[in-house]
C-alpha cells in the first residue's frame, strides 16, 4: 500500500496527473484515510492542471475549481485579473479612458500611463480636427459667386431680395460676419489725392 | 426611528448623524475589526433567534437598503455606465470597502460578473463551501437598483483566498431569476 502511495506521489512530483487509488480495496482505517487524502490531492492537482493549461494559452473560459482547492487560489486570482484586464482593454478600445488598473505593481503603472497617453493623444487629435473643421467652414463660407454692386461694392446677402436695399451690406460687414477677420479702416494714396488733395504726403494706416 | 413599531423601512442618510461634528478627535474611521465584531455578533445572535434562512434574508435586505442609500448619497447616478463603474471603483476603494473589478458586462441583457477583493465583510476568512457575503450580495444589488431603477439580484458564485480573500459575484435583473 505504501509503495502504491509513494508511486502516485512520485508521479505528481513529476507533474503527471495519475489515476486515483481504489479505496474500496484497502484494508485498515489509517491506510484508507491516507489513500482518500492522496485521491483528494490528485483531484486538486487535476483541477489545477485542467484550469491552468487553457489559461496559459490565453483561454479565459469559465473553469471550475472547487473552493476548498487552495492550490487553485492564485490561479483563480490570475484568471479573475485577466478577465478584468480584458474588460478594461475593451473599455479603453471603446474610448473609455477613465479606466485605471489598481494594485498590480509595475503593470498598473505601465497600463495607466498608456491610458493617459492615449487620452491625451485623442484630445490633441480632436482639438486639431476641430481647428481644421473650423478653418474649413470659413473657407466654405466664402465659396461661390458673390453678388456685388458694381458701383458701391456692397454685397447682397444670399437668398435675399435684390430689390430691397437692406439685402445689400458693406463688404466689411459681410466678411466679418462670415470669417473671423476684422477691418481697420484706412485710406489709400489714390483716394487721398482724390478726396483730400490738400494732403500732399497722404496718410498711412 | 429606532423605537417605533412599523412595517416599512425608514432609514435616511441623515440618520447617520454629523460624523465630522460628532467625532472631532477620533475621526471618521473605525477599524475593520470593530465593523466585523458588530456584524458577526448580530449575525450570530440572529441565527439562534431566527434561524439561518431568516438571518440571511435580513442581511441581504439590509445590504440592499444600504446599497441603495450608498448609491443615492455617495455616487453620481447621472453618469453613463462606464463612468459610473469607474466612479464606483474609486469610491469603494476610497471608503476602504473593497477593490471592485468587473470581469464581464453584458449591458444589453444587464448581466455582470464582478469580483470584490479585500472586502470589508469577509477578507481574511478562509474559503469554504459556505456563502458568507450575503450583505455584499444585497449591497451590490442595491447599488445597481438605485442606478438603473430596476430590481437586481446578486449572488456570490465563487471565492478564493491567496492571503486576501476574493469573492466573485454574478449580477442580473431580478426578473431574469424568476
Amino acid at each position: 500500500m505504501i509503495d502504491k502511495i509513494a508511486e502516485k506521489l512520485a508521479m505528481l512530483l513529476q507533474g503527471k496527473i495519475t489515476e486515483k487509488i481504489d479505496t474500496g480495496k484497502i484494508a485498515g482505517e489509517h491506510e484508507q484515510n491516507l489513500a482518500k487524502m492522496l485521491n483528494q490531492l490528485i483531484n486538486f492537482m487535476q483541477e489545477v492542471h485542467d484550469f491552468i493549461i487553457p489559461l496559459s494559452k490565453g483561454e479565459l473560459a469559465e473553469i471550475k475549481i472547487s473552493p476548498k482547492n487552495f492550490f487553485g487560489s492564485p490561479f483563480k486570482e490570475l484568471h479573475s485579473r485577466l478577465l478584468h484586464l480584458t474588460w478594461q482593454a475593451n473599455q479603453v478600445a471603446n474610448g473609455d479612458f477613465s479606466q485605471r488598473v489598481d494594485f498590480m505593481g509595475d503593470f498598473s503603472e505601465a497600463f495607466n500611463s498608456m491610458i493617459v497617453s492615449l487620452d491625451n493623444n485623442e484630445k490633441l487629435l480632436k482639438r486639431k480636427i476641430d481647428e481644421l473643421e473650423k478653418a474649413l467652414s470659413h473657407i466654405k463660407s466664402l465659396e461661390g459667386i458673390l453678388p456685388i454692386c458694381s458701383n458701391c461694392k456692397k454685397i447682397r446677402i444670399e437668398g435675399t431680395d435684390p430689390k430691397q436695399q437692406d439685402s445689400w451690406v458693406q463688404i466689411e460687414s459681410y466678411i466679418s460676419e462670415k470669417t473671423e477677420a476684422q477691418f481697420s479702416h484706412s485710406i489709400c494714396p489714390e483716394c487721398i489725392k482724390k478726396l483730400y488733395p490738400d494732403f500732399k504726403n497722404g496718410l498711412s494706416g | 426611528m429606532f423605537n417605533e413599531e412599523r412595517d416599512y423601512n425608514k432609514f435616511a442618510w441623515e440618520d447617520l448623524g454629523d460624523l465630522v461634528k460628532g467625532r472631532p478627535n477620533l475621526g471618521l474611521s473605525v477599524p475593520v475589526l470593530v465593523y466585523r465584531l458588530l456584524q458577526y455578533t448580530f449575525r450570530d445572535v440572529m441565527i439562534t433567534e431566527l434561524g439561518v434562512n431568516k438571518t440571511n434574508d435580513i442581511i441581504i435586505k439590509a445590504g440592499r437598503l444600504a446599497g441603495r442609500q450608498f448609491c443615492e448619497n455617495m455616487l453620481n447616478r447621472e453618469l453613463d455606465f462606464n463612468e459610473f463603474v469607474s466612479q464606483l471603483q474609486r469610491v469603494l476603494r476610497e471608503q476602504a470597502i473593497g477593490i471592485l473589478r468587473i470581469e464581464k458586462a453584458d449591458l444589453e441583457n444587464m448581466r455582470f460578473t464582478l469580483t470584490v477583493a479585500e472586502d470589508v465583510d469577509c477578507s481574511g476568512l478562509p474559503p469554504t463551501d459556505e456563502v458568507v457575503c450575503q450583505y455584499d450580495e444585497g449591497f451590490i444589488a442595491g447599488i445597481m437598483e438605485a442606478y438603473t431603477r430596476k430590481p437586481f439580484y446578486a449572488k456570490e458564485i465563487d471565492c478564493w483566498a491567496n492571503g486576501d480573500r476574493c469573492c466573485r459575484f454574478s449580477l442580473k435583473l431580478q426578473r431574469d431569476t424568476e
